[in-house]
């Protein structure tokens, strides 16, 4: 009985969250701007696709006209297609959770419901997973309609439909997203309810955003030697791959530290995680799924981890806020 | 009255701890860029010597190094990056600050119920963030240089020295742009956060949504100072590309890497038509704002 009250509250309060969140205008302009981009980019790679499928296939026709039994087979993955739909996921997809987080608190102050609540036999556990639950739904629904228009997009405009298995790897990726998005949706939160201005909370939030998705990344990606010459140092020096990981395994500790300086950010596991269930990286074709899941257990591990402890942060945000609203300026 | 206008701008950004929070932080990458840069070429040079002794033992032949002719300041590369990046975000938030603050306190009100004319107005802000982000620079540029008599272990030469002005000039107009977006915003607004993030997300389609879509640079392709040739092959991209020269953060990257000569030069002429876009959308959105800020009703107030 007191189970089912208490999910009953936690459901109450989920709606409520996402009823408020789905009809803020920001919020709607963010994740119009999203799913824009998304379609742009998986239609730029989609165009890019077609053609070289075409050429592809005229290549096979020329090789069997003139008698050639044994043609190398088409060397793209059309997942992979989905890699600049991530970047956005990565880059904008924090975005909107920060102001889904920061919208929460703003609402709660603004319009004084905070204190309602307060009078009610509603626990700060309670308040914390229906809010965080109500806009983890916002972020799968907005995940939902981004992979099924890069679905769409794949199969109508780049001619080639995910087969089930292809489908799986794409599910993983977007369900990959919805811890990461939620960890920034915790932070938007924490930031904000500590925040005595609204706005200061926000601010503080992309700041950490700025440092986290694109700073920290940006450094690690600069200090990898191939990063530094058009087209990759080794290509540039005409060296093999076996070449390349004799002189690389001599650079151990270098890329060691610019591995644990990627390992920092969260959105490098998210990055790591996606572009290995989509097939950007080389490296993981032909990987059964349990064995790419196997590789990369680091990342989901991290991915929950800071999912978790912001988590904890937010509960603690709803424990330690005053039953008075303070201010709450714009 | 100008004058006032501008140092009491100067004055709140001082108070703002979201403004000093991004200024360190831009500081701090602006002391990194130097070293980071060091440290790559260091051991590039290092991972070279390697390849070379074993291509020896091989008994195949040599490559030329391709870092034989790189030139001191291309350790800044970086700082091309981070002015788009954090630069342009510290911009956004100045410009923010500088309309918003008024009107959320009410001193907007409270001034124009004296005989002061909005452009006056105007152009004491405008003055105020250009000051501000002009000593941001300045501050950028001591360290920057700092960074090279410590890495290249001398003192830049005039030459050097003079191509760091102008790489900090054009970074200031490409600033003043974002600066202006965040004011515009501020102005059109009836919330202070919707005003943030619609700001920022000019910010994310200039520098992320319109460089893909005319050169075909995915989001953190933009992020590395050296990027790879993308091809122009195909249909989608030859229409396009026309676009390009209007990509404001593609031109102030190019230019930027011809300038610290981290990429080929390109004619001084050629440099200065790619500043022409980035100017004339400074010049563009500063005649907006002072018709917006001549326009706007102060009584009334913010959601």
């Amino acid at each position: 009985m007191i189970g089912s009250t208490n999910s009953r509250i936690v459901v109450t309060l989920a709606r409520h969250e996402y009823r408020a969140a789905a009809r803020n205008r920001v919020l709607a302009a963010l994740v119009l701007v999203l799913v824009a981009i998304t379609t742009v980019s998986v239609l730029i790679g989609a165009i890019d696709y077609h053609s070289q499928v075409a050429d592809y296939q005229r290549y096979v026709a020329a090789a069997r006209s003139s008698g050639v039994t044994q043609t190398a087979p088409l060397p793209l993955q059309v997942l992979s297609l989905l890699r600049g739909a991530f970047e956005y996921l990565e880059i904008i997809g924090a975005i909107i959770a920060i102001v889904l987080g920061y919208m929460s608190i703003a609402r709660e102050r603004t319009s004084n419901t905070l204190m309602l609540l307060q009078t009610r036999p509603i626990t700060s556990m309670q308040r914390a997973l229906g809010s965080a639950l109500g806009a983890l739904a916002i972020i799968a629904t907005l995940l939902l309609v981004t992979g099924a228009i890069a679905v769409l997009c794949l199969g109508v405009i780049g001619g080639d439909w995910l087969a089930p298995p292809e489908l799986l790897k794409l599910t993983l990726a977007l369900l990959a997203t919805i811890p990461y998005m939620g960890a920034f949706y915790c932070l938007g939160v924490v930031l904000t309810a500590h925040a005595r201005s609204l706005s200061n909370g926000l601010m503080a939030a992309l700041v950490i955003w700025l440092a986290v998705v694109l700073i920290i990344p940006q450094v690690g990606d600069t200090m990898d030697p191939d990063n530094q010459v058009p087209g990759g140092l080794f290509q540039s020096l005409g060296v093999d791959k076996p070449t390349e990981l004799k002189v690389l395994a001599k650079f151990t500790t270098y890329e060691k530290v610019r591995n644990d300086l990627e390992e920092a950010s969260l959105a490098k596991h998210y990055e790591r995680f996606t572009f290995g269930m989509t097939d950007v990286k080389d490296k993981y074709r032909g990987f059964t799924l349990t064995h790419l899941l196997h590789e990369k257990r680091n990342d989901i591990a991290w991915l929950a981890a800071y999912m978790l402890v912001l988590g904890a942060a937010l509960h603690r945000s709803y424990q330690r806020q005053p039953a008075l609203p303070r201010g709450g300026t714009p | 009255m100008v004058w006032n206008i501008a140092r009491q701008q100067l004055l709140t950004l001082r108070r703002s701890g979201t403004f000093i929070a991004i200024l360190a932080t831009m500081l701090l990458m602006t002391a990194l860029a130097g070293f980071i840069g060091w440290m790559s070429h260091h051991t590039i040079i290092k991972v070279y010597d390697e390849t070379v002794r074993l291509l020896t033992a091989q008994g195949k032949p040599i490559p030329a190094n391709p870092f034989d002719s790189k030139p001191e300041l291309a350790l800044l590369s970086n700082l091309a990056i981070y002015v788009p990046l954090i630069g342009a975000i510290l911009a956004t938030i100045v410009g923010h600050i500088a309309m918003m603050e008024d009107r959320a306190s009410g001193a907007a009100r409270l001034l124009f119920s004296r005989p002061i004319s909005r452009s006056r107005y105007v152009i004491g802000k405008f003055l105020g963030t250009t000051i501000a982000l002009a000593g941001v620079l300045a501050a950028s540029a001591v360290l920057s240089t700092l960074s090279l008599v410590i890495v290249n272990r001398n003192v830049p030469a005039a030459g050097e020295v003079g191509r760091l002005a102008v790489f900090f000039g054009i970074s200031l107009v490409y600033m003043l742009v974002f600066a202006l977006v965040g004011m515009a915003f501020a102005i059109t607004s009836r919330n202070r956060s919707f005003a943030i993030v619609a700001a920022l997300g000019v910010w994310l389609v200039l520098t992320f949504v319109v460089p893909q879509v005319t050169s075909g640079l995915r989001p953190t392709t933009s992020l590395n100072p050296i990027t790879d040739p993308v091809s122009t092959s195909q249909s989608f991209f030859q229409v396009t590309a026309h676009a390009r020269p209007i990509s404001v953060s593609e031109q102030y990257k190019r230019v930027s890497a011809s300038v610290l000569q981290t990429e080929p030069a390109e004619s001084p002429s050629r440099s200065a038509l790619r500043v022409v876009p980035i100017l004339a959308l400074a010049l563009l959105l500063a005649l907006g704002v002072g018709g917006l800020v001549a326009r706007h009703d102060y009584s009334r107030g913010l959601q």
